[in-house]
């Protein structure tokens, strides 16, 4: 495994250069809110650890490396100063390049409805969406949203700040089932229908 | 300390400031100022009457605030000398003190601080170590949750004769915990606060657990550590008793603790970096392990002794390796953690080796100093003429030079190590150094140049380093171009920029330009002047087109043979790539630019002479070749 390069290449992207730097005290994995509500085997130190040692199938493979929601609780808590989260983001760019998927859906454009309004890209948190020019049905050569996997973390803002209901979270969080679920909620006895 | 007060060759000053230190080696000139006491000491035998009858009660900084004292105080119950001190900013002047006192009249409000001026030989500093304040490291809630101390705090409520009698009690209640913890690297080894590790803290954070377990044997308590470092004589073997005591050991830097507000419990959340798991324990009392830092009038002090310091704040010794008790300058000597954090024997032993050496200065008549200081021609010093400059005064490490605008820079000869950086530096060619003179040495760049030069490499090499690299590459017999000549100097800061220009000037084919490596460096910063001058000399040949390669900085240590073999062999091949139609255009081009910025040099003191002098030596060298071939 070792002298793959996955550690260079992760180290050549912006926010990995201070890969090397961790010495494994653990604080970051202590302070994340991901590992204490989410999911007990997210360790931000043992991804760090199996990049550095190389182990390139079990890092795409972790949880972490999906599930960082690029908070930044660990990073002022860093003795090292390492910019964990950075750290994440690339190895996640790494494992997209080599065709590995996110395990959440990720934000799916409409591209028959987008305008291109640029209102998604905007709230993006994660920077995940770009305005680019795409060859369409029926629609020619067009500009529409684009989401990058690699980067959406799942979180919807952008289909609640879509005004054409063009992108959103398909599946469990799409506004369908949302809607359908508090309608539920309300109503459980389906007195109100 | 009472040892050292009885010994009639040993005059104690407490409560002394040094205010201004002037002079050099064996001859300091030392300002003290000597606080008063408002007690005199010649009439106080220390019996305490004052502190019983003194009224005011003022947090006990001996005790780290955990106790009172009186206005009316000794610092601690071992003070020497056992002479009483009246806090002056605490007193209300009842004048109690005086009443209880009685016929003895030791008390004296009329005392005024004194000031002192002593002839010094030489001097020790050991002024010590402060502790980092964890009340910025808002995870750990120090000052905000009363049972998280300091070890310093722990170890007075440890201490029998500290305020709670031996007894270490939880601050929120009084009750003796059961369950305790120590944080191992609290703002040491931490980027944001204190980068460096603190060296004894390992050790004594073990040492306070197995006093904790010895006095409560039921205790549950764990030390919480990122490594645990024990490398000196039977520091493993004592970190071994504690793991046989039942002392756990977990490793993972804590991330937080958190308080239950009325138990006043703690709860530690860390990695457990052996189980990868997060773990969650409840302690009753948390102890932090605070970073050693410099005292917080460190800077000030350095100035006053003109010593440097170190990255960290610490004082910076002569050389970390082999020199370790001396500062930079002659006759000022480092003993303990004020030169960086250090255990008590390594103290021990530095403290000796210090006043071995202080001893020395004291026991001598006469001082060696370095063969090749630094001299001013006053005539062609610019601040003579009443221009300001400096630029001499600025660059030597040492403080050596003392400059007033008006007057001519003045070396102070026992202060001067000989680095020759304010040589290179005067813009004026107003300083020279004993056997390292601009005569010297361009005679011998006329020499080495005097045939062929185009064909020639011109290697200029500090004395401690890439000289020492270049010998290594001969007794090593790496094997490099026989077109290298080299000239030795103290340091990189003495490789004038006229040196190279005068080379190029001769036609030189390439130029090294070659010192220590940055940290490395025999003269403090000599380096750092040396490489300014080099990249500005980049900047200009870079300006004037001239082929990349043709002049080339280096940083090679002694143990570098096999990089200064190499380098030589690049910068060869690199000579070798240019046409020699196109190298001898440049040579031609460059040479009345660089000849315009020698026009000065002929003024030089010596110049002239040493010129004519080479000249005969280059015309026999050049009659000798051609007679060869």
């Amino acid at each position: 495994m070792i002298g793959s390069g996955l550690a260079n290449e992760i180290r050549a992207i912006p926010g990995g250069e201070n890969l090397e730097m961790c010495y494994s005290c653990g604080t970051c994995t202590s302070k994340c809110m991901v590992q204490q509500k989410l999911e007990p085997e997210y360790n931000p130190r043992r991804l760090l650890r199996m990049v550095m040692m190389e182990m390139r199938e079990e890092s795409f493979a972790n949880p972490t490396t999906w599930l960082c929601s690029s908070c930044d609780l660990c990073y002022p808590a860093c003795p090292q100063q390492i910019h964990i989260s950075g750290v994440i983001t690339a190895v996640k760019k790494v494992a997209v390049q080599n065709n590995q998927h996110t395990p959440l859906h990720t934000a799916v454009v409409d591209q028959q409805t987008c305008v291109a309004c640029g209102l998604c890209a905007e709230v993006c948190p994660y920077d995940a969406i770009t305005i680019e020019v795409r060859k369409l049905p029926y629609r020619g050569s067009i500009p529409v949203a684009v989401v990058d996997p690699g980067l959406c973390m799942a979180c919807g803002a952008c289909g609640a700040a879509c005004r054409s209901n063009s992108i959103g979270i398909p599946a469990e969080y799409s506004d369908e089932e949302v809607v359908e679920n508090i309608w539920n909620w309300l109503n459980p006895e389906g007195a109100l229908s | 300390m009472v040892d050292a007060a009885r010994q009639p060759l040993v005059e104690v000053k407490t409560f002394t400031e040094v205010e201004k230190v002037e002079g050099f080696v064996g001859n300091f000139k030392v300002t003290l100022r000597e606080k008063s006491k408002y007690v005199r000491a010649d009439r106080c035998n220390g019996c305490g009457a004052c502190a019983k009858v003194c009224p005011i009660e003022v947090p006990n900084y001996f005790e780290m605030n955990l106790a009172p004292r009186k206005a009316a105080y000794i610092p601690m119950s071992q003070s020497v000398p056992l002479i009483y001190n009246i806090d002056i900013d605490a007193c209300i002047h009842c004048y109690k003190c005086v009443e209880a006192c009685g016929p003895l009249e030791a008390i004296d409000f009329s005392m005024q601080d004194k000031i002192v001026e002593e002839e010094i030989g030489a001097i020790i500093v050991a002024t010590g170590f402060s502790h980092f304040d964890p009340t910025p490291m808002e995870e750990y809630g120090y000052n905000r949750y009363p049972n998280v101390i300091t070890s310093m705090e722990m170890e007075r409520l440890n201490n029998s004769a500290g305020p709670t009698a031996g007894s270490l009690i939880r601050p929120s209640d009084g009750k003796k915990p059961q369950r305790l913890a120590f944080i191992n690297c609290v703002g040491s080894r931490d980027k944001r606060f204190v980068e460096s590790c603190s060296n004894f803290c390992c050790m004594y954070s073990i040492k306070n657990a197995v006093l904790a377990k010895q006095m409560n044997p039921d205790a549950d308590i764990t030390i919480y550590y990122m490594d645990i470092r024990t490398p000196s004589k039977g520091y493993e073997e004592f970190y071994n008793r504690a793991r046989s005591m039942g002392i756990h050991f977990i490793q993972g830097r804590p991330a937080m603790i958190t308080e239950d507000p009325e138990s006043h419990n703690l709860f530690i959340h860390t990695e457990d970096i052996a189980l990868g798991k997060v773990v969650e324990h409840e302690y009753d009392l948390v102890m932090l392990n605070q970073a050693a830092v410099p005292q917080p009038d460190q800077n000030h002090m350095s100035s006053v002794l003109n010593v440097a310091q170190s990255p960290g704040g610490w004082y910076m010794e002569y050389h970390p390796k082999l020199r370790p008790m001396d500062s930079p300058t002659d006759g000022i000597f480092f003993a303990g953690a004020c030169q960086g954090p250090k255990d008590i024997p390594s103290s021990v032993a530095q403290g000796s080796a210090a006043a071995a050496r202080a001893s020395r200065v004291l026991h001598s008549d006469s001082w060696q100093i370095e063969p090749t200081i630094a001299n001013v021609w006053s005539d062609r010093c610019v601040s003579a003429q009443g221009k300001a400059c400096g630029i001499c005064e600025r660059s030597c490490p040492y403080g050596a030079i003392d400059y007033t605008q008006g007057l001519a820079a003045e070396v102070i000869t026992a202060k001067c190590h000989g680095c020759g950086a304010c040589v290179g530096e005067c813009p004026h060619d107003a300083i020279t150094q004993l056997h390292y003179t601009d005569a010297q040495i361009l005679a011998q760049i006329r020499t080495l140049l005097a045939d062929q030069p185009e064909k020639k490499i011109l290697a200029l090499r500090c004395h401690w380093c890439s000289y020492g690299g270049a010998d290594l590459a001969g007794t090593s017999h790496f094997e490099y171009t026989s077109n290298e000549r080299g000239i030795k100097v103290m340091c990189s800061a003495r490789m004038d920029a006229d040196f190279i220009y005068e080379a190029y000037r001769l036609g030189a084919g390439a130029v090294l330009y070659s010192g220590c490596h940055p940290q490395d460096c025999h003269y403090i910063t000599g380096q750092v002047i040396g490489a300014k001058r080099a990249k500005r000399l980049e900047t200009i040949f870079e300006r004037m087109n001239m082929s990349p390669g043709r002049f080339r900085v280096e940083w090679i240590s002694a143990a570098e043979g096999d990089k200064y073999a190499r380098v030589l062999n690049e910068m060869q091949a690199t000579l070798d790539a240019i046409p020699p139609e196109d190298l001898h255009a440049e040579i031609e081009r460059m040479r009345p630019e660089m000849a315009k910025r020698l026009s000065r040099l002929p003024n030089i003191p010596g110049v002239q002479r040493a010129m004519e002098h080479t000249e005969v030596v280059v015309n026999t060298i050049l009659s000798r070749e051609k007679a060869s071939v």
